[in-house]
C-alpha cells in the first residue's frame, strides 16, 4: 500500500472458465499520469480495466486506490470511487441526446425524495462542459446516433469527466477515429491530465502511447510483463516486448519485422 | 446536418392517421361521427387504454408481456368470486384484485430477470400458468351481478364524465409525467435503448426490469377492474385477447418494439385507431372476423414501420464510423 499511487491493483487473477485471462497481474498508477496499457489481442488488458471499473469481479487480489483498500462489486461502486471507464463500443444510448447519455444514472434531481429530472441544469451543464472541452459538438440537444466516431467518443469523454471523476480508462478511444478526430482526442486526453486526472489508456496504437503517456504497462497472455519509462524507449521496444515479453523470458522469433505496427 | 425528432413526428403522425380514419368513417356510416357513437367509442376503450399504459412500462424497458390477457382473466374472476361468492365488500374485494394482480406482474419479473429467457417466451409460458388457474379457480363458471360501490367505477360519473374515462385520463397524465419528467422514466428510456450500457452506467437492471413487470400487472388488474365492471359480468374468458389489441395499439402508438421509445399520447392515439377502425367497420356492416384480419394485418404493417425505422437509425449511425480498425479484444 503506497499513498504516491492513484490505482495499485494487487496480484489480480480471473479465469473465464478454463481459459486464465490475468494471473497474478500488479499495476501502479501514479497521480497524476498517462499510463498506457499494451499488449496482443487477448492479452488481458480489458479484463483488467473492466476489473477496475467493476463490470467483472476478480477472482482473486486487492484493489487500493489512492492508497486506501476497496471493494469493487458493480460499476457504481467504481463510479463512487471517482473511476470512470469509457469502453471500446463506447456504451452510448442512440434513442437519447447528448446531454441525456452524459447523465445516465448521475442525474441531477430536484422535487420531493429527488424523483424528478432538473433537465434546465442538465442541459446547462452539459453546454458548459462541451465548451470547456471545446469539442465540436453543435448542441446538447443532438441525439447520439446521428454522430461521428469521434463526436461519439467526446460524448463519452464528456460523461466521463462530468463527475470529478479521478482515476479515468479508456478502451481502445483511438480505434474507430480517423487521424484527425484522433489527434484531437490525444490533445483532449492531455488538457484532462493537466486538469490533474489520472488516466489509464488502452490502445493497440503505440505512436498514441508515445506521444501522450508517461509510462506503458505491457501485458502479454495474462502476465504482466514490465513497466516501461516512455521517454526512455523507441517504438521498436514495446513492439518487441508485446511480443516476446520480458527479455529472457519470451522465446525468441527470429525473421520477423514489426516494425509497421499501429 | 436536420435534426429530425422521430418519436415526436410520429406522436403526430398517428394523430394525422386517426384523423383521416374518422373522416373516411364519417362518409360510409351516418351514425360514425354522432356524439353517442364517439363517448361510446371512449368508454368502450378505457380498459385497453389502462392496459396498454401498463404494458408500455414494460415494452419500453425493451421489454414484453404476453400474459397480460390471462392475468386480466385470473383477476378477473377472483375478484368477481370474492364479491359474489364470497360476499366480500366491494373495496376489499378490489384491493385484493390489485394485490393479486401486482403479485402476477411480479413472477413475470422475477421470471425474466432471473431466467435469461426472451421475455416473449417466458410470458407466453405463464400466461398459460395463470389460463389453468383461472380455469381451476373459476371452474368455468360466470359470476355476474356485482354490488352497486363496484359498478360505480364505470356507471358513476365524476367531472361530468364517467369515473373510467376520469381514471383513466390521470392515469395517463400520471404515467406521461413519469415518462417526461422523472428519474425513473429516464432510466426507463435508458435501459430500452442500450441494456449493456445502462449495466455499466450503473442501472440495477434486475431491480428495473421487475418492477417494469410489477406496473404491468398492477396496470393491468386496474384494467380488469373496469373491465368486469363494464361487463357487470365475467368468467375466465374475459381478457385473453386483449393483450394483441393493447400490442398492436402500443406498437401503432409509437411504443418501439425493441424499447427506449415511447409516449402516452401517441399511445392513447393508437388504441383510439384501433378502436374507430373496429367501431367503424362494425356500422359499414363488415362483421366482427374481418375485424380479426385487419387487426393482424395492422400488427404486421406497425411491426415492419418499426423495424424499418430502427434499421435507417442504425445504418445512419454505421455510415459516421467509417474505420473499424482494429479486432475486439475479450
Amino acid at each position: 500500500m503506497n499513498t504516491e499511487y492513484a490505482v495499485e491493483m494487487r496480484g489480480i487473477c480471473k479465469r473465464f472458465g478454463g481459459v486464465h485471462a490475468l494471473k497474478d497481474v500488479d499495476l501502479e498508477l501514479r497521480h497524476g499520469e498517462i499510463m498506457g496499457i499494451v499488449g496482443d489481442n487477448g492479452a488481458g488488458k480489458s479484463t483488467l480495466m473492466k476489473i477496475l471499473s467493476g463490470a467483472y469481479l476478480a477472482d482473486e487480489g486487492e484493489i487500493y486506490i489512492f492508497g486506501k483498500k476497496v471493494n469493487i462489486q458493480n460499476p457504481q461502486d467504481s463510479f463512487n470511487l471517482g473511476i470512470s471507464m469509457i469502453y471500446q463500443d463506447l456504451a452510448l444510448f442512440n434513442n437519447l441526446d447528448v446531454t441525456k447519455n452524459i447523465f445516465v444514472c448521475r442525474e441531477i434531481v430536484r422535487g420531493p425524495f429527488g424523483i424528478f429530472l432538473d433537465k434546465k441544469s442538465m442541459y446547462q451543464k452539459a453546454e458548459n462542459l462541451i465548451r470547456d472541452l471545446r469539442v465540436d459538438i453543435q448542441s446538447p440537444k443532438l441525439n447520439v446516433a446521428s454522430m461521428s466516431g469521434g463526436q461519439r467518443q467526446m460524448v463519452a469523454c464528456a460523461r466521463a469527466i462530468a463527475f470529478q471523476s479521478k482515476i479515468l480508462i479508456m478502451d481502445e478511444p483511438t480505434a474507430a477515429l480517423g487521424v484527425t478526430e484522433a489527434n484531437k482526442l490525444l490533445g483532449l486526453i492531455r488538457n484532462l491530465k493537466d486538469m490533474g486526472l489520472s488516466i489509464l489508456l488502452i490502445t493497440q496504437r503505440i505512436p498514441d502511447i508515445l506521444a501522450i503517456a508517461d509510462r506503458v504497462f505491457v501485458l502479454k497472455g495474462g502476465q504482466r510483463q514490465d513497466v516501461l519509462d516512455v521517454s526512455l524507449i523507441t517504438l521498436d521496444d514495446v513492439v518487441t516486448m508485446i511480443v516476446r515479453g520480458k527479455a529472457g523470458n519470451g522465446k525468441q522469433i527470429s525473421g520477423v519485422e514489426y516494425k509497421s505496427f499501429g | 446536418m436536420v435534426k429530425i425528432n422521430i418519436s415526436g413526428l410520429r406522436k403526430y403522425t398517428v394523430m394525422f392517421v386517426l384523423g383521416i380514419l374518422m373522416v373516411l368513417f364519417s362518409f360510409t356510416s351516418p351514425y360514425f361521427l354522432t356524439f353517442r357513437n364517439l363517448t361510446n367509442i371512449i368508454s368502450q376503450n378505457t380498459h385497453f387504454i389502462i392496459v396498454a399504459i401498463g404494458l408500455s412500462f414494460v415494452m419500453i424497458g425493451g421489454g414484453i408481456d404476453l400474459s397480460v390477457g390471462y392475468q386480466m382473466s385470473l383477476v378477473g374472476v377472483v375478484t368477481a368470486m370474492l364479491m359474489v361468492v364470497y360476499q366480500f365488500p366491494a373495496w376489499i374485494a378490489v384491493i385484493l384484485g390489485l394485490i393479486m394482480g401486482t403479485i402476477l406482474g411480479l413472477l413475470n419479473g422475477l421470471i425474466v430477470s432471473s431466467i435469461k429467457v426472451f421475455p416473449l417466451i417466458a410470458t407466453l409460458a405463464t400466461s398459460i400458468v395463470f389460463q389453468g388457474i383461472s380455469y381451476m379457480v373459476s371452474k368455468a363458471n360466470t359470476f355476474r351481478s356485482y354490488p352497486d360501490e363496484f359498478l360505480f367505477l364505470t356507471k358513476g360519473k365524476i367531472l361530468g364524465m364517467p369515473f373510467d374515462v376520469f381514471l383513466t385520463l390521470v392515469l395517463a397524465i400520471l404515467v406521461s409525467i413519469v415518462y417526461s419528467e422523472t428519474v425513473f422514466g429516464f432510466r426507463l428510456m435508458a435501459l430500452g435503448g442500450n441494456e449493456e450500457a445502462s449495466r455499466l452506467s450503473g442501472i440495477n437492471i434486475r431491480k428495473m426490469k421487475i418492477t417494469l413487470y410489477t406496473l404491468c400487472g398492477f396496470f393491468t388488474a386496474i384494467g380488469t377492474m373496469v373491465m368486469i365492471s363494464k361487463a357487470n359480468t365475467t368468467n375466465s374468458s374475459f381478457g385473453p385477447g386483449t393483450e394483441f389489441i393493447v400490442l398492436t395499439a402500443a406498437i401503432v402508438g409509437g411504443i418501439s418494439f425493441m424499447g427506449g421509445e415511447g409516449n402516452i399520447p401517441a399511445l392513447v392515439t393508437g388504441v383510439f385507431i384501433l378502436a374507430v377502425l373496429g367501431n367503424g367497420m362494425q356500422l359499414a356492416g363488415w362483421g366482427t372476423y374481418a375485424q380479426f384480419i385487419v387487426r393482424g394485418l395492422i400488427l404486421l404493417g406497425a411491426v415492419t414501420f418499426d423495424e424499418y425505422q430502427r434499421k435507417t437509425r442504425n445504418s445512419k449511425q454505421k455510415r459516421s464510423v467509417p474505420e473499424q480498425l482494429h479486432v475486439k479484444e475479450s
